[in-house]
């Protein structure tokens, strides 16, 4: 009797090489995009990343323009900016949460893929995704409330778009990163959205704040991104509008930053604690 | 007659049981109190500070007008995810058989689940009118006070069984949370909470009647800041409840005969 002989498995890259990172920073965040990012589907993708943006960009430009006089494209503006935070704070939460909720993340924290690449990956798809969402509450703005902005400068709102989708996808990992300790990571990302409307410009300009919120303002991501693309939409150029839109990269920068050592540090602790998948 | 009278009295029973557990549950829940409690906060702020740049547009009033528009959206954000996803909740926790299966009428658990639901809510008016005292001065008084317990039983009532209607219908679709998440805006527009209906387009004015939330704001800020007490909110807030608990009557028995039929009760 003779024995088959078994190919031998491929050899793996190495799990520190370039071409390793990469995969897992580009196929791995693809993954995880459609594996744990629960909205990913149409029939919950459309009412509450498309629907619910319609209404909240009607209900904004119908109170501000009513409450304070104000031409309704501003809070169109404002919230059109606004819900590419959702696809990234709500997005980056579950994408790192999620992995703890659906049991995979200790084969995750096995492995020996680098943990930048790892969290890094995950970041691409939301930002697109917040992109997504943001053009089509301009295009709504465009139609039904007056948005209106010279297509030279469509390159530089594009940019300061990018710039904020990151950031706000940035601060999301933060919160994703506390999940992984929470019981109820979305409380943490509800509320930052909330706090975003407040705090960020996007319906109350921040001049009418009280100066304590408008110290707060100035640290948190969004606010830097939105008031460049405001600018751009009333013609600034690159040279006006690119202090803001670096002080929003260096903040989303920041809160990237923060996530990725606060993920690595919970790790930690959760294998010293013996908590990695408790819930 | 006496055993008419001790069904109807062990009816109620499951009613405030299941009301007052509803409650309890909700106390500890984070997301119910971010939706009750820290949400209608932060949309009160952002209403308090329009309605500050504007120079009082709703009239002498205003911070009252907004505190009870924005706690009114806060009942109504309450009612939709807690009614919306009352059975699929139920069908989650593996609850759903037992209750349905239970000698009780299950239509009364629900009305119970949701009308603590639609209690809960009322929380955010508290909260947004605390907050409009503490933080913006806004002054405290009712045109009509004796009818203010009323509108607000009223409108409890009538959000309760709103919330029923919502679990009945939600439960056909896989992702009522996504349904709750659309409606949320939708809502707090068409019914007037916080801008005036005659501001918005024509066609919505109807689409407000049939809404339940209409009248709940309407009696509320009618005996608060109303020039004639609000009769025909209350009335209408009463009328609605009850044609909605016909209506979510006549889907709960559809459905959940067809989920006995096709043995699908505990399928999400």
């Amino acid at each position: 009797m003779s024995v088959a002989t078994l190919p031998a498995p491929g050899v793996p890259s190495h799990p520190g090489s370039l071409r390793a990172n990469w995969r897992v920073f580009w196929h791995g965040g693809r993954i995880s995009y459609a594996a744990l990012f629960n909205w990913a589907h149409p029939s919950i993708y459309i009412p509450t990343l498309l629907g619910a943006p319609t209404f909240q960009i009607l209900f904004f430009a119908a109170l501000g323009s009513y409450a304070t006089g104000m031409d309704p494209a501003f809070f169109a503006i404002g919230n059109a900016v606004q819900v590419c935070s959702m696809a990234g704070i709500y997005g980056m939460t579950m994408a790192v949460a999620n992995e703890r909720w659906f049991g995979t993340l200790p084969a995750i924290l096995a492995s020996p893929a680098s943990r930048a690449a790892l969290f890094g990956g995950r970041f691409i798809p939301f930002i697109v995704n917040g992109l997504l969402v943001s053009a089509y509450g301009f295009a709504l703005g465009w139609v039904v409330l007056g948005v209106r902005f010279d297509v030279a400068t469509l390159g530089i709102i594009v940019l300061a778009m990018v710039v904020t989708a990151f950031s706000c996808s940035a601060i999301g990992a933060v919160q994703g990163g506390l999940s992984l300790r929470l019981r109820d990571g979305l409380f943490g990302a509800n509320l930052l959205v909330f706090l975003f409307l407040l705090f960020c410009g996007v319906n109350i300009p921040l001049s009418a704040l009280p100066e304590w919120m408008q110290v707060v303002s100035q640290v948190l991501p969004f606010t830097h991104g939105l008031e460049a693309v405001r600018q751009a939409i009333d013609g600034a150029g690159l040279a006006e509008v690119g202090g803001l839109i670096a002080t929003e990269a260096f903040i989303g920068l920041c809160y990237a930053v923060a996530a990725f050592f606060l993920f690595r540090w919970l790790e930690r602790s959760a294998y010293r604690n013996a908590t990695l998948d408790s819930r | 007659m006496a055993s008419a009278l001790a069904s109807v009295r062990a009816d109620l029973r499951v009613v405030t049981r299941v009301w007052l557990f509803t409650m309890k549950i909700f106390l500890i829940s984070d997301f119910f109190i971010l939706t009750a409690v820290v949400q209608p906060i932060i949309f009160a702020s952002i209403a308090f500070f329009l309605f500050r740049i504007g120079g009082d547009a709703a009239g002498e009033q205003t911070l009252l007008f907004a505190a009870l528009g924005t706690g009114m959206m806060g009942v109504w954000s309450t009612t939709l995810f807690g009614g919306g996803g009352a059975i699929a909740w139920q069908r989650w926790e593996g609850t759903l058989e037992l209750l349905v299966g239970a000698p009780r009428r299950y239509d009364l658990t629900l009305l119970g689940q949701t009308l603590g639901t639609a209690t809960f809510g009322f929380y955010s008016m508290i909260a947004t009118l605390a907050w409009g005292v503490l933080l913006f001065g806004m002054p405290l008084e009712a045109n009509f006070p004796l009818m203010l317990p009323l509108a607000l039983l009223a409108a409890v009532l009538g959000l309760g069984v709103m919330g029923m209607l919502l679990a009945t219908t939600f439960v056909l679709y896989r992702h009522a949370n996504a349904l709750s998440n659309l409606l949320e805006y939708p809502v707090w527009i068409a019914t007037g909470m916080i801008v005036p209906l005659a501001l918005l387009p024509g066609w919505l004015g109807p689409i407000s009647w049939v809404l339940v939330p209409t009248w709940g704001v309407e009696a509320i800020r009618g005996a608060a800041i109303g020039a004639e007490p609000p009769w025909l909110a209350i009335g209408m807030n009463l009328v609605l409840a009850l044609v909605y608990y016909v209506l979510a009557r006549r889907i709960l028995v559809y459905v959940m005969e067809k989920a006995r039929r096709d043995a699908t009760l505990s399928l999400a």
